[in-house]
């Protein structure tokens, strides 16, 4: 065996090229090279891989039309022939018929060959999102290709791409390291070593992780280490330090400055880490504690302008700031967020928080740093004397913004956070701007599955029908140059948030789509029924289950005019009497039934009535209107059940 | 050696990119935001000619501004802009060459090439590349340019914009660009301060928005005029005046979210025709890709 360099050389890749290009890397070595990678090394100025291959192998064979298309009658080869043995790149007579194929052995190909063939194939097949070209080659990439090298122990496999050719030198660092032999391939990693560069992306991340813990202290809350990783390829933690006068800043505004454009950990006090990729580590660290405390002294300047407007000038400023377009200013939304609490049944500094919430979206900050957007809001409110429960509110409007992250922490931030959910939806499928397939730019899915989350785990009623039309109403109150009706929307968001419960409870689907054909209404209920329901054991769900579809079963198919009603003048049976004196106690209780539990306890009453029924009843009985009244009974029965318990047929027995 | 002025930290930009061979152009002349709206750059990396310059380019970018209170933030600032068509294999060294070229020592410092893409909504422009940090100080903007006009461009130029206020900053060692020594004994806030006052207010307070509107209007106009006349560039300033008159209409809070998008298609619109024609003029493929 031997072993194979591939090292594409470039100018500094994003880091999130570097992410992809180290996720698809395996796969296209199998399928162009027909071996696994050992190593893989990518950075911000190399990929580069390594893998054992065989001296030669097996290429084909490559089958081409059979010999009647192959060859005409005077045994002449067709163009069929022609064609294929130019495909392939051999004469004719270089090909063989193999059970009547025309066929093209190439027998064992050196793996030099391949190789030569397969690189430019597997660069070129690496996925790029975000390609630019560079020069008259005009091959898309993410930055450009300057150099190759691609070796199988110490030969070099000239192969060429974009007016390149590959040879047996790499370049070091990128200061005083410069152009450098590579002996064999499996010596590539300790050149590179040697020359200042650590190409194991895994390796830097772990000197980067043992630095910082060597510090102590220090915290990633904007998550740039997969970054960092890829933005040096010689690791040098160090730390600095900024005037403890900034410390008065909140801190997510020192974080963020710190994070967002400097990629800096914060560490405790007025400290800083950050990862060099050489230099004099004293010139380093002089030069980013100025750059740090440049944009700390600017964050203080406008953080002291918004404060001294105001959060109450900031929010009185919102006519003039556009939320979406055709949906109007943030005046707009805050006048309707107002609203929807109020409905929702805030009222005291739950409206307050509505008033202020938005207020931030006037700030100098926000507009610096859009991460800060509701924290700083709430920051404001505080500093103007607000309730510290209305500052937490509009801090936490946001939330849960990840699948798994926390709820808002106070009754009124739970309010404000549904309300602007609720908003957001109604905006957007006011407009006509449903998520498609992975388009989702303002973040619905997130938005309706926290709508479900604030319902399941905070109790929050969310009657998310009427709450929809209600949003609706309120934009087309304001003029928004709505595209949907209000039915059209309102249906759409309910489907929408309902669909949510779907991945949002651990319970087979089938439960939810069953809970969702209840005649429940309000988010929290729906996903208890579907919960409910999954936990049932096997013979009662069974038997409730039985009851559903027996008479479903029968008045789903039934074509006969609904009548006015039971008329029990028209029994023959003491069965349907049976059935419709315990129905109508059912009904009441289930009317009454505070819990899922209770109403599966009322409804199993049902099951042995039901059973006789069937048993003495002939349902379609030749007199039309002892028919229809029988059929009513069961219609009747139907609906109870499927209203309190769901739409039972969903569920597979 | 004693860290250069101001104005000896250009002269020795300047001084590089003459001697690498490029034509060292003047600022143009009526208000830019960046110095890649001078026709230079703009222009002239459009079409099948190669073409290198060097310039200053005053920077005005009116909602920026804050009357020369904040140490940070200008109005009007300075970029040293260098265009590079066809883009050369070695323009990454070349870049660092130059800043070795005013003084700086590329191994006692940290040089990172950091992504940064970029866009120009008015220009119907974008490109790839990074933001330069210089020990965590983005210093400079290097970007491959892909399209210009809305046309994909057939030789790739690298733009290299110099910061110079930072880049002087972190030669100087200053905190703030209010102190960098511009001449001996003359700071930039000497040269500059009162004029960010000034020109803040006007900015922000006086800019006659009626007039400013119609000004818009009129110079949309006489491009489309100019282009019927196959004049690009007498068209193109159009271009610059129009916008500028928006960037004057944004400063003075005259233009909602929603006529903002309006304003910025309706300057593409008119970049995207003389675009069009420049090309046409210089005789190259009106779309590279298309063509290939």
């Amino acid at each position: 065996m031997l072993t194979l360099l591939l090292e594409v050389g470039c100018e500094e890749l994003p880091a999130s090229t570097c992410r992809s290009v180290t996720r698809e890397l395996p796969k296209l070595c199998e399928e162009h090279l027909k071996t696994t990678i050992e190593e893989l090394y990518v950075g911000p100025r190399r990929i580069a891989l390594l893998a054992s291959v065989p001296e030669s192998v097996e290429a084909g064979p490559f089958t081409g039309p059979p010999e009647k298309i192959a060859f005409d009658e005077n045994g002449e080869p067709t163009k069929a022939a022609l064609g294929f043995a130019r495909k392939v790149g051999v004469e004719v007579d270089q090909l063989e018929l193999v059970d009547g194929v025309l066929t093209f052995q190439p027998g064992p190909q050196p793996i030099a060959e391949l190789v030569g063939d397969a690189v430019p194939a597997l660069i070129k097949g690496l996925s790029m999102p975000k390609p630019m070209v560079w020069d008259e080659h005009r091959l898309p990439f993410a930055r450009p290709i300057r150099w190759l090298c691609v070796m199988l122990d110490d030969r070099v496999v000239p192969v060429e791409l974009a007016g390149l050719t590959a040879a047996s030198t790499t370049f070091g660092h990128r200061f005083g390291a410069g152009e450098l032999d590579v002996p064999s391939a499996g010596e590539y990693a300790s050149a590179l070593r040697a020359a200042r560069v650590e190409p194991d992306a895994d390796e830097r991340r772990r000197q980067i992780v043992e630095g910082l813990d060597a510090l102590g202290g220090w915290s990633d809350p904007g998550g740039v280490l997969d970054e960092v990783v890829h933005l040096v390829e010689e690791v040098t933690v160090l730390t600095g330090a900024y005037d403890e006068r900034y410390l008065r800043l909140p801190a997510r505004v020192t974080t963020t400055a710190m994070q967002s454009h400097q990629r800096y950990f914060p560490l405790e006090g007025a400290r800083f880490a950050f990862v060099a990729n050489g230099g004099d580590p004293d010139v380093v660290r002089r030069g980013n504690e100025q750059v740090l405390e440049g944009r700390l002294e600017d964050a203080a300047f406008t953080y002291d302008r918004d404060l001294a407007r105001g959060i109450d000038e900031l929010a009185g400023s919102l006519g003039s700031i556009t939320f979406v377009a055709r949906s109007g200013s943030f005046a707009d939304k805050t006048a309707r967020l107002e609203a929807l609490v109020g409905q929702l049944g805030g009222e005291g500094d739950a409206l307050v928080a509505a008033r202020l919430s938005k207020g931030d979206q006037a700030a100098e900050l926000v507009r610096e740093f859009p991460d800060l957007e509701g924290y700083i809001g709430g920051e404001y409110a505080r500093s103007a004397g607000y309730p510290e429960v209305v500052a937490t509110a509009i801090a936490d409007q946001f939330l849960p913004d990840a699948s798994e992250g926390p709820l808002p922490g106070t009754p009124e931030g739970r309010l404000l956070a549904a309300a602007d959910k609720l908003d957001s939806l109604a905006v957007a499928f006011g407009l006509g701007e449903r998520p498609t397939g992975s388009r989702d730019p303002f973040g619905l899915r997130r938005a309706a599955s926290g709508l479900c989350r604030l319902a399941i785990e905070a109790g929050l009623e969310i009657e998310i029908g009427t709450l929809a039309s209600s949003a609706h109403g309120l934009l087309a109150a304001q003029g928004a140059e709505l595209s949907e009706s209000e039915d059209e929307a309102s249906g759409a968001i309910e489907d929408f948030v309902l669909e949510r419960l779907e991945t949002l409870l651990s319970v087979p689907v089938e439960f939810v789509r069953a809970a969702r054909g209840s005649a429940l209404t309000e988010v929290g209920a729906i996903a208890a029924l579907a919960q409910a329901l999954a936990g049932l054991d096997k013979a009662r769900l069974e038997r409730l289950h039985t009851i559903y579809t027996r008479a479903a079963r029968i008045v789903d198919k039934a074509d006969d005019d609904q009548s006015g009603g039971v008329r029990p003048e028209l029994f023959e049976h003491d069965a349907e009497r049976d059935v419709l004196e315990t129905l109508e106690r059912v009904e009441q209780e289930l009317r009454e039934a505070a819990t899922p539990e209770a109403a599966f306890a009322s409804a199993e009453a049902l099951a042995e009535p039901l059973e006789r029924f069937f048993e003495d009843v002939l349902v379609m009985a030749e007199d039309r209107a002892v028919r229809a009244n029988r059929l009513e009974v069961l219609r009747r029965l139907r609906d109870a059940v499927s209203s309190r318990l769901g739409h039972l047929a969903e569920i597979g027995m | 050696m004693p860290a250069p002025s101001f104005q000896e930290l250009i002269a020795r930009l300047q001084g590089y990119w003459s001697e690498y061979g490029c034509v060292v152009m003047q600022p143009y002349h009526t208000e830019v935001g960046a110095g890649t709206f001078n026709p230079a750059t703009a222009l002239r990396s459009l079409g099948p000619k190669p073409w290198q310059t060097a310039y200053v380019e005053p920077s005005i970018r009116p909602t920026d501004g804050r009357y020369g209170e904040n140490p940070f933030r200008f109005q009007h600032y300075f970029q040293y802009q260098v265009l590079l068509k066809p883009a050369p294999a070695d323009v990454v060294d070349l870049y660092f060459e130059s800043l070795d070229a005013v003084g700086i020592d590329l191994d006692k410092h940290d040089l990172r090439l950091v992504e940064d893409n970029w866009e120009g909504p008015t220009l119907g422009a974008w490109g790839l590349g990074w933001e330069v940090w210089l020990d965590g100080m983005e210093v400079t903007q290097f970007t491959y340019f892909q399209q210009f006009g809305g046309i994909d461009l057939e030789l790739i130029p690298a733009e290299l914009t110099y910061g110079l206020e930072r880049l002087a900053m972190f030669i100087q060692g200053k905190r703030t660009a209010f102190e960098i020594e511009w001449a001996p004994g003359i700071t930039w806030g000497d040269v500059y301060r009162e004029n960010e006052r000034q020109w803040s207010t006007y900015n922000f307070e006086l800019a006659p928005v009626d007039v400013l509107t119609r000004r818009f209007e009129e110079h949309e106009m006489e491009c489309h005029e100019l282009v019927e006349h196959r004049l690009p560039l007498a068209a193109y300033d159009q271009v610059l005046k129009s916008s500028h008159a928006f960037n004057l209409l944004d400063a003075r809070g005259a233009i909602s979210v929603t006529e903002r998008a309006g304003y910025i298609l309706r300057v593409r619109d008119l970049a995207r025709r003389v675009a069009q024609l420049y090309v046409e003029l210089e005789g190259g493929e009106p779309d590279a890709d298309a063509a290939a």
